[in-house]
């Protein structure tokens, strides 16, 4: 019977072609749509993770408490050997130290003395290590305005509105003044590299990226980190991953009698992002779902309107003397090959481009605004288990149900009446 | 007879004459016997944090109440920074960076080296009759010792501290101990004299602490190591030309 | 003309195909101009908040005043000038004076900003009206996130030590007298908000404000002497940036909803004409040129998008207008959020948006419809007549 089936459709191919055709574009459509909204709520999170809040971040509880301060008094010590832990120990994950410190930036005239000068917060990362990936994760080669990245010690990127203001060129020194860990202050000679746009407007005001090294130096801190952040090596955020990790370590680490003891908080845990991600879920889930059902009601009403056009033909086949349920349930399984054909060419499809921009992504930097450190012009997609059978939902299920509705009217319509249909 | 009588009218005169000083005698003569022309001195800074305690040590020049030039010998890392002050200007050098850094507005606000002793403080006119107003107001012993207790309240707006109490030694004229108040009345800050000597006829402060009363905290403590009066000092060592060699 | 009417002659007699394939149409309108709205509408989700309890219908700053620059603070007051005075008393603004200030949570020094407002004030949604309980101490409203990293709750007194403006320390204690839940963290961390006239008498300041913010939808403000005005664009700038950066994937999102339309029309309009090749046959025979038979099926097409736009109007624009003024119920955290309001997502829409879709859909519509007519144009009649599609 399916055979036979087969052959009819195959042989038949207006009967055949535009439903699959149909059907196909239906869940491709579905399939590609579910992957780009995954990505792009991806995306909304992700300059949170990367320039903030990273997927977990390690912080001494007393930090952790006044954290929009910068309490660099109150930060990590014995950052090497927490490192080398961590990196041993939690594999699939990239471990980076950073430090957030505020003070003034000093431009000095040829005596030594003070020509200009301003309010400064800085961020001290590990740009020379080889296998740091900050310069990715923050995005600097894009951000980049003027000038180069940092290539030696000492050297530092400021924001491009600041060095206007400023009126500092590059490899001019830019004196920062600044804090030590004890509370005094921290004068320190940095030359600039090269100036990037931070995309946030306090940081274009007046902001600074070093080498962690020359910050631990600068600020009297050996061995020390305000916090470590840690990213999953895909780049994707995963609370079920990320809240076992961060449980895991707090267990063998956090100790409730000593406060400069490292905590560490996913970032579902951190600036209340937790709220922010079910919120991105849950209206991501519901345009998803919206379209799933408005698909489906599409090609619905195809599967139907195909039924509603073969009238004549199941006309004749009743005259013929075919019972009318084995013709109904005939059909069904006939648009059912259709549905399952079409919705795997259609997912097969879709995945393929899924996977395209979720490794690789198109990159809009030419067509859209600036590059900056905190906006990446790359759109990608993320494709999970579901992208996998959403297709199926409508493409198959659908179709098969419009089908079956149009299959009725076999029970109520007289032969005579669907004989009539052939002539429209 | 009238030998007798007139021996009980002197002494009665004198007796009437001989009445407690005023807050403001008390105050002049803290001002005479702290400030000197001049003062070359090596101290110690004992600043206790939450994590460390750091031990720092400089010598410090010093022209009336105007001019101050103090370089730091220890540790390593502070060793060759250099203060200077004229009159109402401050002025830091870094060795290291090799830069001169004017400390002005909010920057005065920070504190030295992580004490509980603000650049502003450490600016002020040391010669507090010239800012406050004094009152004698009562007498108590401290370690031992009479101190005159005085009131003091500031003579104009822009003082940073309104009121001030001053435990002064009724011999040695040096204050045992001084409190600093907020305008409503709220106390500050706290310096506690812990141990004096005496340096050619003057009583001078050996080891004294100093305390931000709201922080937490053992506050910070100062020790002058050797201290000498009216040496010459050339003028040359209050300049910033001095802050780079 | 009588293509015209030919055309819809067809479409009224096809009955309920029609009125299925219209009412699927509408649903793509409707869904288009819904999903951008609602996605939009996410993305802006933080600048509700802020416009509420932070930003309102803009705000007047004192020339000095930075905001990024904490030095800017003690030059940044001055006396309200009468243009403004007169919108606060009418209630359609008001003042707010900001000076720093030192406090010691756990003994520890923290620079805090002091916010001096009027308790009465409705131009912002903060709990201000509890600042005014008439205590002999000084009233505090902390947000929660600061009531958290200083450890108070409500009831604890804090030490906050400021400056006046003629630099003399002073000192007082406050006491804890309200704690906000607001989704705004630029007011709350760092913030300590007190009775505006208690603020001004404590740094010797009267009458005098830094920032001047004035109600919603208030229209035509500009700079006043010494004060400039900045517009809720201007204040809402790094969220506007966030979803500006979001263009290409709302843009890609329209697309696909594009084809979704296309898709609904397309299917409709290939059988329509397979199914009635015998019809175009007799049609051509009859002496119609092909063009007028193409014209006629192009027709047809466009006419669905025409009554689907029309039955998305009536069931639509009432949706659409209920939900952007209403906004949805945010589930699951909402309990979480104090404010009923800020615990909403409003979908954003724009006439330019409406109007957009519905062209755009209708020349898709349209395209859509001519290209399997094209077909008829290869068609020999005589092969049409008998039921032949060549």
């Amino acid at each position: 019977m399916i055979r036979f089936l087969i052959k009819g459709l195959l042989r038949d191919r207006s009967r055949s072609l535009f439903p699959v055709l149909m059907v196909s574009a239906g869940a491709f459509l579905t399939v590609f749509l579910y992957s780009f909204m995954k990505g792009t709520m991806d995306d909304l999170v992700n300059s949170n993770a990367k320039f903030d809040t990273g997927h977990v971040k390690i912080m001494t509880r007393a930090y952790e408490q006044l954290a929009d301060q910068m309490p660099n008094d109150l930060a990590l010590l014995g950052v090497d050997s927490l490192l080398e832990r961590l990196r041993s120990s939690e594999k699939n994950m990239v471990w980076t130290p950073r430090i957030r410190f505020g003070g003034l930036l000093d431009i000095p005239d040829e005596r030594g003395e003070t020509r200009a000068q301003g309010p400064v917060m800085g961020l001290g990362v590990d740009l020379f290590s080889p296998e740091s990936q900050e310069v990715d994760i923050l995005n600097l080669q894009n951000a980049l305005v003027e000038g180069k990245l940092p290539q030696k010690n000492n050297e530092i990127l400021i924001s491009e509105e600041f060095a206007k203001k400023l009126g500092v060129k590059m490899g001019e020194t830019a004196t920062l003044i600044g804090s030590t860990m004890d509370g005094a202050m921290a004068i320190h000679n940095f030359k600039v590299s090269g100036t990037v746009r931070f995309g946030i407007t306090a940081m274009d005001r007046g902001a600074i990226i070093a080498d962690i090294k020359d910050v631990q130096y600068a600020l009297d801190m050996p061995d020390g980190a305000g916090e470590i952040v840690g990213y999953s090596e895909n780049m994707l955020y995963d609370d079920d991953t990320m809240l076992p990790l961060t449980q895991r370590f707090n267990d063998n680490f956090l100790r409730d009698d000593d406060e400069f003891s490292p905590l560490m908080l996913s970032l579902s845990q951190q600036n209340e992002l937790g709220e922010y991600l079910d919120l991105v879920d849950v209206f991501g889930g519901l345009i998803v779902l919206i379209f799933v059902v408005v698909m489906s009601i599409v090609l619905w009403n195809s599967g139907l309107i195909n039924g509603l056009r073969r009238y004549g033909e199941i006309g004749v086949r009743l005259a013929m003397g075919e019972p009318k349920g084995a013709l109904y349930r005939w059909m069904i399984y006939e648009s059912m090959i259709t549905g399952f054909i079409g919705s795997t060419l259609g997912t097969v499809l879709g995945l393929a481009i899924s996977y395209y921009l979720q490794y690789t992504g198109i990159d809009f930097a030419a067509v859209l605004q600036k590059s900056t450190m905190l906006i990446s012009n790359v759109i990608r997609a993320r494709v999970t288990g579901w992208s996998y059978v959403i297709g199926f939902f409508p493409g198959l299920i659908a179709s098969v149900v419009g089908t079956m509705f149009a299959g009725i009217g076999i029970y109520r319509r007289q032969t005579s009446q669907l004989f009539k249909e052939l002539e429209v | 007879m009238i030998r007798l009588v007139f021996y009980i009218l002197l002494a009665s005169c004198s007796l009437l004459y001989a009445k407690e000083p005023s807050g403001k005698t008390i105050l002049e003569e803290v001002d005479a016997n702290y400030i000197a022309e001049n003062r070359k001195l090596i101290s110690t800074m004992v600043i206790k944090g939450r994590r460390s305690t750091r031990t720092l040590q400089a010598e410090s020049w010093i022209q009336g109440a105007d001019k101050a030039f103090t370089e730091y010998l220890s540790p390593a890392r502070e060793k060759g920074s250099k203060m200077l002050k004229l009159e109402d200007e401050l002025w830091i050098y870094s060795p290291s960076t090799d830069r001169t850094i004017k400390i002005a507005g909010h920057m005065l606000r920070r504190s030295v080296m992580g004490s509980d002793l603000s650049y502003e403080d450490y600016m002020e006119d040391p010669k507090l009759s010239n800012i406050y107003d004094s009152e004698l107001t009562g007498e108590e012993n401290i370690n031992g010792r009479d101190c005159y207790v005085l009131e003091l309240k500031a003579k104009k707006e822009d003082i940073a501290y309104y009121r001030r109490k001053l435990w002064v030694d009724k011999e040695r004229y040096l204050p045992l101990k001084e409190e600093l108040f907020a305008k409503a009345g709220k106390l500050l800050k706290r310096l506690t004299v812990n141990e004096v000597f005496r340096v050619d006829g003057r009583w001078y402060p050996k080891r004294m602490v100093f305390k931000d009363v709201l922080k937490s905290g053992a506050g910070t403590e100062f020790i002058i190591d050797s201290i000498e009066f009216d040496v010459p000092i050339p003028e040359y060592v209050f300049s910033k030309a001095s802050l780079r060699k | 003309m009588l293509a015209f009417k030919l055309a819809y002659q067809n479409i009224k007699g096809a009955g309920l195909r029609t009125w299925l394939n219209v009412a699927v149409l509408s649903l793509a309108y409707v869904l288009i101009i819904w999903h951008q709205g609602i996605f939009l509408g996410m993305l802006k989700q933080g600048s509700q908040a802020v416009i509420e309890d932070e930003v309102a219908g803009g705000q007047y700053w004192h020339k000095n005043y930075d905001p990024f620059d904490p030095l800017s603070y003690d030059q940044s007051h001055g006396t309200i000038p009468d243009k403004l005075a007169g919108l606060i008393q009418d209630k359609k603004a008001t003042p707010i004076l900001i000076t720093q200030a030192a406090i010691y949570p756990e003994g520890r020094i923290q620079t805090v900003l002091l916010r001096g407002i009027e308790p009465g004030q409705t131009i912002l949604g903060i709990p201000s009206s509890s600042l005014d309980k008439g205590e002999d101490v000084l009233p505090i409203l902390i947000g929660k996130r600061m009531a958290k990293s200083i450890s108070l709750g409500i009831g604890d007194y804090l030490t906050i030590r400021w400056r006046d403006v003629h630099g003399t320390f002073d000192a007082v204690e406050g006491k804890i007298v309200e704690i906000m839940n607001t989704k705004v963290p630029t007011i709350d961390k760092g913030q300590l908000w007190v009775p505006l006239k208690e603020l001004q008498k404590m740094v010797s300041l009267k009458d005098e404000a830094t920032i001047i913010v004035v109600e919603r939808n208030i229209q035509g403000q500009g700079d006043v002497s010494d004060w400039k005005f900045k517009n809720q664009n201007f204040l809402l700038s790094d969220i506007n940036q966030v979803v500006r950066s979001k263009r290409i994937s709302a843009s890609i999102l329209y697309v696909v909803l594009l084809f979704l339309a296309m898709l609904a029309i397309f299917d409709t309009q290939v059988l329509s004409i397979f199914k009635r090749r015998k019809e175009i046959g007799t049609l051509i025979a009859l002496g119609m040129t092909r063009l007028q038979v193409i014209t006629l099926f192009t027709l047809e097409g466009a006419m669905h998008g025409i009554l689907a736009i029309v039955v998305a109007t009536v069931y639509g624009v009432p949706w659409i207008y209920y939900f952007s003024k209403t906004g949805m119920k945010l589930p699951g955290a909402t309990e979480d959020y104090g404010f009923a309001l800020a615990g909403r997502l409003y979908p954003s829409y724009s006439v330019g948006l409406v109007l957009g879709t519905v062209l755009i859909v209708m020349a898709t519509v349209t395209i859509v419809s001519f290209l399997p007519a094209r077909k008829i144009s290869k068609l020999k009649p005589t092969e049409a007549l008998k039921g032949k599609i060549s």
